[in-house]
């Protein structure tokens, strides 16, 4: 079944003098099995609306459907406990996600929570402490003495082993070294793939948004302002700069070159294509 | 003249495995110096040795020709900023506003010019608007803008930046790179920047490369950079010059390596 966010509204700190309409309106749907990017600049509302897709922030005003649990102002979500299971959220900030005294207690947590046995909930946290690139050294340690990148790794093996059906990571590879961002995108397409999950993914990183998702939502202001295919979004890049959005490095070569004469075909987006329209102008 | 001289450090957690396993490496005055290395290399723990915040095991540290200890502490903390990793970290006011203004109070700034100084930097961040907004409640990239303004009002001669502008929107990375950038040639300020990001590292004076706590690689971007087999050994990344021209090759043209987008298509148009 598909999320549907009915005029999705979120207001922080309303009727002060700090009052900020963070989501204004907001209508959308998103379909079983879609790998999705968020993105936007800065406080244009992206954290906030992924914070609803499990009920942590409640809509000021309008709804979310997911299933058949609706997400609505002013009223306690029923069935709290199965939409965590159904939606798991990884924080911009992982930091905030972790509690235990060890990483093993940390992880088991959630499918602890969820009805799975201890026995099985441990050997989950030995198999995804090792599916993020940690070895199972790090089990005994404690989560809050890690470094950065290894706190973010813990905190979405933790999401990870409860098996959600729909994947929620807001900027999942700030802090990852290039190698670990390489391996988690990977690793997130393969989900989507193979195990069929839902992926919704905020990211300031075009080169993951354009050759890892399929479709793209732009925030602004707390409202969607394009809405379209990633093949689409990235065909020229005049609407980036317009958006303010650093294009992909590959656009950058393609502008550079253009600006020098070259013919590069709209649709190459991989370096294979961009060196192949090369090749064919200069002498070999 | 070295502004940072790091010889031989090494510290431990938990007394057992060394986290810095005998570093040594400069930075140089009014450079822009970027350390890179995958996660867990020991990046964030050099940087908090480097204000004291961490107490070295063996080996010295001095900034500025003074060697790091307890007795010049204070001295030494005076000329760096440091940004954190997670910017919640630092903040200290209830405010954007009185955050900065605690930074400034603590650097004896005149009050009578305080104001004036908090409102010029959060306008050069962007953030004017927020400065009646508690600074852990406002959005991942707010944040850092937040911490940026704070350490940068306070003009440090040094300033690390511990991966501070992960979350930034690109215009945001833009904007706070060319404040930077101006103050680095203005105040000859001298740049530590943690980071994850190649590209940056590319445009860096110099690189200091880490792996398991131990400085494998230090040079020109365009020396270390180039060694694509280590880079990648070291779960790091090559830069995107280097990739196209590694897929031109491939294709048959003969190309010469080059790690900037800008002499990539310098070399692509001599051969037209
Ligand atoms: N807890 C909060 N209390 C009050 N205002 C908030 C809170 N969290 C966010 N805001 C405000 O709501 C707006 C949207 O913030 P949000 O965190 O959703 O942005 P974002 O798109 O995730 O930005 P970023 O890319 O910087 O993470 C911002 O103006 C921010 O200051
Ligand atoms: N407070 C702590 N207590 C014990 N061990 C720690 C602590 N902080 C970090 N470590 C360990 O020390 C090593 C170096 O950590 P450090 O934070 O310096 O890495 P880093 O290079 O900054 O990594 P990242 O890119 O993930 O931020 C890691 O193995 C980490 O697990
Ligand atoms: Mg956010
Ligand atoms: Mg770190």
């Amino acid at each position: 079944m598909p999320i549907e966010v009915r005029k999705l509204s979120h207001i922080y700190n309303e009727d002060t003098t700090l009052q900020m309409a963070a989501l204004n309106e907001i209508s959308t749907s998103i379909q079983d099995g879609e790998m999705l990017a968020l993105i936007g600049e800065t406080g244009s509302g992206k954290s906030t609306f992924v914070q609803h897709l499990n009920a942590l922030l409640l809509p000021t005003s309008g709804e979310l459907q997911i299933d058949d649990r609706i997400i609505r102002a002013n009223e306690k979500a029923t069935q709290l406990k199965s939409l965590r299971k159904k939606v798991g959220l990884v924080f911009q900030f992982p930091e905030y996600q972790l509690f235990e005294e060890t990483i093993l207690k940390d992880i088991a947590f959630g499918p602890k929570n969820f009805g799975v046995s201890e026995e099985e909930a441990n050997q989950l946290a030995a198999k995804y402490i090792q599916v993020v690139g940690l070895d199972l050294s790090y089990l005994e340690k404690s989560p809050f003495e890690c470094s950065g990148g290894e706190k973010r790794r813990i905190a979405i093996a933790g999401i990870l082993a409860m098996d959600p059906d729909i994947l929620v990571f807001d900027e999942p590879t700030a802090g990852l070294d290039p190698k670990g961002a390489k391996d988690m995108m990977e690793l997130f397409r393969e989900l989507n793939q193979k195990y069929h999950k839902t992926i919704i993914l905020v990211s300031h990183d075009m080169e993951h948004v354009m050759n890892y998702c399929d479709r793209v939502i732009v925030l602004n202001k707390g409202k969607i302002l394009k809405d379209c295919s990633v093949k689409e979004f990235f065909k020229e890049s005049d609407l980036l700069y317009q958006l303010n959005i650093d294009p992909p490095s590959i656009l950058k070569l393609k502008d550079a070159l253009r600006a020098k004469g070259f013919q590069i075909d709209d649709d190459a987006l991989t370096l294979e294509s961009v060196a192949a329209c090369i090749k064919k102008e200069v002498r070999s | 003249m070295a502004k940072i001289e790091v010889r031989d450090c090494v510290f431990s957690y938990d007394d057992k495995i060394d986290a810095v396993k005998g570093i040594s490496f400069d930075v140089q005055e009014g450079s822009y110096t970027t350390i890179i290395g995958h996660n867990g290399s020991g990046k964030s723990t050099i940087a908090k040795l480097l204000i004291g915040l961490l107490e070295k095991k063996s080996g010295s540290i001095r900034i500025d020709g003074m060697e790091l200890n307890e007795e010049n502490l204070y001295d030494i903390r005076d000329k760096i900023g440091i940004v954190f990793q997670n910017p919640d970290n630092q903040f200290i006011g209830a405010t954007v506003a009185d955050d900065i203004a605690f930074g400034l109070e603590n650097h004896q700034v005149d009050p009578s010019k305080m104001d004036e100084i908090i409102q010029e930097y959060a306008k050069r961040v962007s953030m004017s608007e927020f400065l009646a907004h508690e600074p852990t409640r406002l959005s991942g990239g707010q944040k850092q803008r937040v911490a940026i303004a704070g350490i940068l009002a306070m003009q440090p001669e040094i300033i690390i930046f511990d991966e501070a502008t992960s979350m930034l929107d690109p215009q945001g990375k833009k904007e706070i790179n060319e404040l930077i950038y101006e103050l680095h040639e203005k105040n000859h300020l001298t740049i530590l920047s943690i980071t994850h990001d190649i590209e940056e590292a590319v445009k860096s004076d110099y690189v200091i490369v880490l792996d398991d706590g131990k400085v494998i690689m230090a040079g020109k971007p365009e020396d270390v950079l180039m060694h694509q087999k280590e880079m990648i050994d070291l779960k790091l990344d090559i830069p995107f010059a280097l990739k196209a021209v590694n897929e031109l090759k491939k294709q048959g043209i003969q190309i010469k390596d080059t790690i900037t987008i800008e002499g990539l298509v310098e070399e692509i148009c001599r051969l037209k």
